[in-house]
């Protein structure tokens, strides 16, 4: 009596969403791959795609994928991938060989961990993980070999600390760490000398290391934000008056004591404010 | 008539017209003095009385006089009962003693000309001791200008640079050139970096003037609005924009002009008459509006602006190294600007589903990067909660629509 349930017909249509961009983009060869909302959850509801050798730009945001296939790598032209907003948990190691690939975006997604060796890309530019799990011990050894990167996107994550080994990355113009545990910064901050972007909103921060005033964060190019930290007065009275302020202060012999005895004391940090058990990320 | 003598060292000696010395008249022959120039008069004259009368004379017959004791001035001899007596300037001749001393010759309707006690015919006067015109190399009847080694007509000794007659002002001779008192200062001042007031000719010593295209002293004018005598720092206002004629302008003090409304250029601080140019929130002259960078003007050329500042494109790309944020090249045609970065126009995309945007697409921002609206909306509620209060705890400065 009952037929089939109806209840396929939706999944079926959504599924052949994604198949006939799919189709689409083989019959006109298009380099670049727009998925973005396609419900897809799986790399088998797009078949062929990883055949598609001629694409460069594959997005897949705001999709429920949950795990990235290896063969992904095949795509060897492949510069721009997005996975923004999926349910992604584990990487596999494949996509650091990729050649070409430059802009890598894993935002909103439930990282908690890099695989080994992840800092092996050879070109990457871009690298968002943006709204993840990740902490201190998430990240693999080779992490900050990535001389390429210009852009770093690391906000709302659960880093306490920045590794002395950021100063490998000669070409990071971006570092972004915002709303993150961080407790203090290394000195070997101040060696990054293209950094034009400083996020540092909503950590826990107390003091900044005097190399700091080595960067031209006060300059019309450069932008630094400090909001939402436990500031010492003597910083936070700078702030008041203007980041150049700042970063006059930071060179100053008075912070360089300051900074001495501060960290000779090495008073407790601050607990954590932000409370992110509420993050969709958590969600196993 | 003569003009003051400037003893200044540095200036040109002031020349001055040489005494006629050959024009010797007989009238002043007694106090040994000569005459100037412009006194000796040698334009023949019919007079009746010639012993008054200086270098034209004319003969007189006389006819009954004792002719006992009279004789000839020039070679003694008496004069027979009915023989005609030519008396001159008080001296009697035979008629045929009364010649030209020259030619021997009697004179041509009795007219000659007398120098150094002898008489001449007018050719042969001319022709000794008439003076010849440096510019129109002619002779010289009536008033002589001896000046400058050389004898001139009046109406062509002329000041070399603006031609005006100097007979009746005198002359200053400058570099070898005969100048009048106005060129001269006009030279003087110019080689002391200074102006000629246009209306009292004297040197402008302090802040000249400038209207209707001369230099003046300010103080002779006053205030079109309120009368006040005018300093320096008076105005020129153009009162038909657009004409190139300016003998509509009008004068104000400083005061009255800032009241007018004049736009102000924002590089000189100084009104715009001109054509104004409309920038950065300031009112530019057309040259000053110029790059922040080279300084050169844009000229109508497409500027770019950068905190207040304008650069131009060569520039702009230079210092804010406007590589495009995703393919990292230089951005060669139009560069979309936003969120400290700079993208190739049809680089500029979605952070987030990679969907490109143009100008007018409203977008959010969170930590720098733009974020389409569609995509903000699926963020996580806890996420946009948290951008939200992070936008409104820090000054608007990103693109975020509400």
């Amino acid at each position: 009596m009952n037929q089939a349930p109806v209840s396929c017909i939706p999944t079926q249509s959504k599924m052949s969403k994604a198949k006939k961009v799919l189709e689409e983009s083989r019959e006109i060869q298009n380099p670049e791959l727009d998925l973005a909302d396609k419900n897809v959850s799986t790399f088998e509801e797009m078949p062929g795609l990883l055949n598609m050798t001629y694409v460069t730009r594959l997005t897949l945001s705001h999709n429920k994928i949950k795990v990235v296939p290896p063969g992904l790598a095949n795509l060897i032209n492949l510069e721009i991938l997005n996975f923004s907003n999926n349910q992604i948990e584990e990487l596999p190691l494949s996509l650091s060989s990729m050649p070409k690939l430059r802009i890598l975006n894993l935002s909103i997604n439930r990282l908690f961990t890099l695989p080994r060796g992840f800092g092996a890309f050879p070109a990457l530019e871009v690298l968002d993980l943006t709204y993840n799990n990740l902490k201190d011990d998430s990240l693999p050894g080779n992490f900050f070999m990535m001389e390429t990167l210009r852009a770093l996107y690391l906000g709302d994550n659960d880093f306490e600390h920045l590794p002395a080994d950021i100063k490998n990355l000669k070409n990071l113009q971006i570092l972004v760490l915002r709303e993150n545990d961080i407790v203090e910064l290394p000195s070997e901050i101040g060696e990054l000398t293209r950094l034009r972007e400083l996020h540092l909103q909503g950590n826990r921060l107390t003091i900044l290391p005097p190399e700091l005033g080595n960067l031209d964060m006060a300059s019309q190019k450069a932008v630094f934000k400090f909001e939402g930290n436990e500031w010492v007065e003597q910083i936070k009275d700078q702030l008041q008056l203007g980041v150049s302020h700042l970063m006059d202060y930071l060179k100053s012999d008075t912070y360089r004591m300051l900074y001495k005895r501060y960290i000779t004391n090495k008073p407790p940090p601050p607990p954590p404010c932000v409370d992110k058990s509420k993050k969709i990320s958590r969600i196993r | 008539m003569w003009n003051i003598k400037d003893k200044s060292p540095d200036v040109p000696v002031m020349g001055d017209f040489k005494d006629g010395k050959l024009f010797l008249r007989r009238k002043h022959q007694h106090d040994g003095s000569y005459k100037k120039f412009e006194d000796i008069d040698y334009s023949p004259v019919e007079i009746s009385k010639p012993e008054v009368v200086g270098e034209k004379n004319v003969t007189k017959w006389i006819t009954n006089m004792s002719r006992d004791n009279m004789a000839c001035a020039r070679c003694g001899d008496g004069f027979g009962a009915q023989e005609k007596i030519v008396n001159s300037t008080g001296q009697l001749w035979h008629q045929q003693c009364f010649v030209c001393a020259q030619c021997f010759q009697e004179f041509p309707n009795g007219i000659f000309y007398e120098y150094d006690g002898r008489k001449y015919c007018e050719h042969d006067f001319q022709v000794l001791f008439a003076p010849c015109c440096n510019k129109c190399n002619s002779f010289i009847i009536g008033r002589v200008i001896k000046a400058m080694n050389a004898s001139w007509h009046p109406e062509h000794f002329l000041c070399q640079m603006c031609d005006m007659e100097l007979a009746e002002t005198g002359f200053i001779k400058n570099g070898g050139r005969a100048l009048c008192h106005e060129c001269n200062a006009k030279i003087k001042a110019q080689g002391l970096g200074k102006y000629v007031c246009h209306k009292c000719h004297s040197l402008i010593d302090d802040q000249p003037l400038k209207f209707r295209g001369e230099m003046y002293h300010p103080y002779h004018f006053n205030c079109t609005a309120c009368g006040v005598e005018l300093d320096g720092n008076a105005r020129e206002v153009r009162n038909r924009s657009g004409f190139a004629k300016n003998d509509m302008n009008e004068l104000y003090c400083l005061r009255c002009h800032d009241k007018m409304g004049i736009p102000i250029c924002g590089a000189c601080r100084r009104p715009i008459e001109e054509r104004v140019v409309t920038a950065l929130g300031k009112h530019w002259h057309v040259e000053h509006f110029v790059c922040a960078k080279c300084e050169k003007p844009f000229l109508g050329h497409r500027h770019y602006e950068k905190k207040g500042l304008a650069y131009c494109e060569t520039h702009y790309h230079q210092l804010f190294g406007n590589l495009c944020h995703v393919c990292n090249q230089v951005i060669g045609g139009d560069v979309f600007t936003a969120l400290n970065k700079a993208w190739c126009v049809h680089h500029f995309a979605c952070s987030v589903c990679d969907q490109k945007m143009n100008q007018k697409t409203k977008f959010y921002e969170c930590d720098l990067k733009p974020v389409c609206k569609k995509c903000y909306e699926k963020f996580p509620n806890e996420l946009r909660r948290r951008l939200r209060r992070q936008h409104e705890a820090t000054p608007k400065k990103a693109g975020t629509p509400v």
